[in-house]
């Protein structure tokens, strides 16, 4: 059963080996790259202290504690921590039934799970209004946002099974426990790192966004903040909330750091789940399904009813040339913000895929807490910076660019994630062999990273498709996205006109979502191409 | 390999395609002769962009337009500063426009520009000028609310608890509290926002949501712009159950506000955008605006909104516009009761 490691890396590692002199060159040079990506996505946070530090002291003290931050702060910590709750129940549930039930098509009914990454928070959220006129309140944004992220959780969880060892339940089965106290005891142990990366993501996401809460009217702290900033004309005031956030964010981080390091790594690498640990039982089965249809119903099929009909009561002419350069330029902008973030997370992959020390461990949580701070606060860190540039500002490239620092967070989670699953011991043996540092990196780290690297860089790609607030302020001057033409025509309550532009933009954004519904496959393929030398 | 050929493809045709986008965007600064012009728009595409394609077929020079929020196209300019690449801003409200103005970004106008506007619609030191005219009312459903209120204090009174709707993050909504602190001081501006908060005033985020509200029965009666009505009218495709109503003569709750537009002092095409200006305020092109978008003409003697009474005839409090860019001390009260 267990998945031997590609035979060919064995035999090229002995060629493969340089003076060591080489050795800490290329590290120096490498960590100086990874030095610079840290100063980049650091830009908005620098920001932030600059602009803070321009309002007077006492005024900012005021600010944080006036009583209407201390509910604001309040109400975010209710938000994430009730998304958090039900995206960690849902997503390790749903996932783990489609990994060990035996279900029929199971490739098939992973799909509408990650589905709703393709619909952007700002969509979904009207679609709902429309759906039911009084949705509103936290309640409402607490619905709309774990909808929203559960797929992170599913997908991580997902990744995380795939490298349990099964011989380990095997064993605990015919000890006689049964299969809550096997996923308690055996798998939840092994997955824990994992699990605990997607609800980062999720945290994190619901404290950066904007869309959902400010349409249902719950003052979370990025509302707060882009109130300030639409209003006061101080910059200041916005800055200083926003410190608030990054604050909140590094907490987040710390968190899942300390679940991470309690977490044992799977040192197996796992392709197939065995017949043996399925399980089959058709009160399971029919419950997973009902689960299934359910979630299907509220994220997929009510946004589709909704758009659908605005779409059919739209009575202007849809512009076809519009929609479809907007497609077009949406498509682009993304793919260059995703090759990007590929290029600036590259260096930090290959540090981590190595003896993780502290100053690898600092950049990627510094990374990682900028992914809390919502697309307003860094759009204006860009414009302020990006101006001075000249003619790079306002290009495809310096949007592209701004995608890539938004979202860089993602890429490097699910670096991280798949090099979990290269273990020690592999490239201790090709270390102690005598090949370098890059070349464990080529021959043995970068197969087996390949597929959560793919995925990350889709994360981002997709991800860059939605976003609004840094487009509008980046964009060339001219260029219409389809998030920006969704906003123009949302901006004075043209729904109807909306929906051409909202349908395309889910449908184009389901293609990447499928492939990342499909990481198994993924998978698959690198072991067979990388066993035919063996065979 | 099929994958690793297939993301050699998309690279490709990526750069392909970059190059192709940068080529032909940087050929135009040679010439000495205006042929394009940027303009940072914060009025909606929908309404403005027939305006646009008008002068570039009278003028021959292309406009880049850059559609976003007023307030968010003025922090982005002043972010930007002296780096902005807008030649011409052209905003919803005096607030954005004084902004960028206070932070010494706009240039004065020549004295020939836009010369018939009213100078009470006129920067003081011309750096910009109103382009439409926007009365603040108050937007009610004509069948639920039966003492109209006659000032903008009779909202705090027990007839319209639950019932009355404000957008705080609006800008005319806090243009017309800056007023109100400019005209009734801080100490009443506060008291009375406080006095909405207890009547369990509603925050909505725009002001299309209030009069939305309004229909709908959610609320009876919201501080709006007059045009609103027909806006949300005309994006469902129907008549509402809302009517226009105005406080009693030089009630602040019957300000003026206008949207203008300011030319950038780091502009090097200054007179192409002052032309511009000089074209949307013409008689010609006002009396389109009062037709198509339902604002006010700024100009004496062109025909004004159906229904509404003539922008003279409103009773609208004598408030200086300029003032209201120190929207500042606004904010922080705003920030203070717990309204931002």
């Amino acid at each position: 059963m267990q998945t031997s490691y590609p035979g060919r890396t064995h035999s090229s590692l002995t060629q493969l080996s340089k003076s060591a002199r080489n050795q800490s060159v290329s590290k120096l040079a490498l960590r100086s790259t990874v030095g610079v990506v840290l100063f980049l996505s650091t830009v908005p946070i620098i920001y932030l202290f600059i602009r803070a530090g321009q309002k007077p002291f006492g005024q900012s003290i005021d600010l944080l504690f006036r009583e209407k931050t201390l509910r604001v702060l309040g109400t975010t910590a209710i938000l994430v921590l009730a998304v958090v709750a039900l995206t960690l129940l849902i997503g390790v549930t749903l996932a783990s039934a489609l990994h060990f039930i035996k279900l029929p098509f199971p490739s098939i009914l992973i799909i509408p799970t990650v589905l709703p990454l393709a619909i952007p928070s700002y969509v979904f959220t009207y679609t709902w209004i429309a759906f039911v006129p009084s949705f509103s309140g936290i309640f409402a944004a607490i619905f709309i946002l774990t909808l929203s992220t559960v797929p992170y959780v599913i997908l991580a969880t997902l990744a995380g099974l795939r490298s349990v060892d099964e011989s380990q339940i095997e064993v605990a089965r015919s000890l006689g426990l049964t299969n809550t106290e096997i996923f308690f005891r055996v798998v939840l142990p092994q997955i824990k790192g994992h699990v605990s990366a997607g609800v980062l993501l999720t945290a994190l996401y619901t404290l950066s966004d904007f869309g959902a809460v400010s349409l249902l009217n719950v003052e979370s702290l990025t509302v707060t903040i882009q109130n300030l900033y639409r209003a006061s004309y101080d910059r200041g005031a916005a800055a200083v909330i926003a410190l608030v956030l990054i604050a909140f964010s590094t907490i987040v981080v710390i968190v899942d750091d300390r679940v991470k390091n309690r977490a044992k790594v799977g040192e197996a690498v796992k392709v197939q789940t065995s017949k043996q640990v399925l399980i089959e039982s058709n009160r399971t089965r029919f419950f997973t399904l009902f689960v299934l249809i359910n979630l299907f119903t509220l994220s997929i099929v009510i946004p589709f009813y909704v758009l659908i009909t605005r779409f059919l009561d739209n009575r202007v002419t849809i512009k076809w040339p519009d929609l479809l350069s907007a497609s077009l330029s949406t498509l682009l902008v993304a793919a260059i913000g995703a090759v990007i973030a590929l290029v600036l997370a590259a260096p930090l992959g290959i540090l981590l895929s190595g003896r993780s020390d502290k100053f690898t461990r600092f950049a990627q949580r510094i990374i990682t807490v900028g992914h809390g701070l919502p697309g307003v606060v860094v759009g204006l860190a860009l414009v302020s910076i990006g101006s001075k540039l000249g003619v790079i500002y306002q290009t495809i490239f310096f949007l592209g660019f701004a995608y890539a620092l938004l979202f860089l967070a993602k890429l490097v989670a699910s670096i991280n994630a798949s090099l979990a699953r290269v273990p020690s011991g592999v490239k201790d043996v090709a270390t102690s062999l005598g090949a370098n540092p890059w070349a464990v990196i080529k021959k043995v780290v970068a197969p087996i990273a390949a597929p959560g690297i793919s995925l990350g860089t889709i994360l981002v790609f997709l991800t860059a498709m939605k976003e609004l607030p840094v487009t509008l302020m980046l964009r060339p001057t001219g260029f219409e996205t389809l998030a920006t033409e969704i906003w123009s025509s949302a901006a004075i309550n043209r729904f109807n006109e909306a929906a051409p532009y909202a349908l395309i933009l889910v449908l184009i954004a389901a293609l990447p979502t499928f492939l990342l519904s499909r990481p198994d496959k993924a998978d698959r393929m690198f072991v067979n191409e990388s066993m035919g030398s063996e065979k | 390999m099929n994958r690793k050929h297939r993301i050699g493809l998309a690279l490709g045709a990526a750069v392909i395609s970059i190059s192709t986008l940068t080529g032909c965007s940087s050929s135009s600064e040679q010439a000495k002769e205006v042929t394009e012009i940027t303009v940072y728009s914060g009025r909606a595409e929908e309404f403005i962009a027939p305006f646009f394609a008008e002068w570039e077929a009278k003028s021959g020079i292309k406009l880049n337009i850059r559609f976003g929020d007023s307030a968010e196209l003025a922090a982005q300019i002043l972010e930007e500063g002296k780096n902005s690449p807008a030649d011409l801003f052209l905003s919803q409200d005096a607030g954005s426009l004084g902004a960028v103005s206070g932070e010494g970004l706009l240039t004065k106008l020549s004295s020939d520009i836009a010369s018939e506007i009213p100078a009470k619609y006129v920067a003081a030191n011309r750096t910009w000028v109103g382009v439409t005219g926007r009365a603040r009312v108050f937007a009610y459903a004509p069948d639920r609310v039966k003492t109209l209120p006659l000032s903008v204090a009779d909202l705090t009174k027990p007839v319209y608890k639950g019932q009355v709707g404000i957008a705080p993050t609006n800008s005319s909504f806090q243009a017309f509290v800056a007023a109100l602190v400019e005209n009734k001081g801080q100490e009443f501006t506060k008291s009375w926002l406080k006095g909405l908060q207890d009547n369990g005033v509603k925050i909505y985020p725009m002001n299309s949501a209030i009069v939305e509200a309004i229909d709908k029965g959610e609320i009876s009666l919201g501080l709006v712009n007059h045009y609103y009505i027909w806006e949300v009218s005309e994006a469902l495709g129907r008549n509402l159950n809302v009517t226009n109503g105005f406080f009693v003569a030089g009630d602040l709750g019957n300000l003026i506000n206008v949207s203008g537009a300011g030319v950038l002092v780091s502009s090097k095409k200054q007179s192409a955008a002052e032309e511009l200006i000089n074209f949307l305020t013409s008689a010609a092109t006002q009396s389109e605006f009062v037709e198509k978008t339902h604002e006010y003409s700024l100009l004496e003697g062109v025909k004004q909104p159906e229904g509404l009474p003539a922008l003279q005839e409103i009773g609208a409090p004598t408030v200086d516009l300029d003032s209201l860019k120190n929207i500042l001390i606004t904010q922080n009260i705003l920030v203070e009761v717990g309204l931002l």
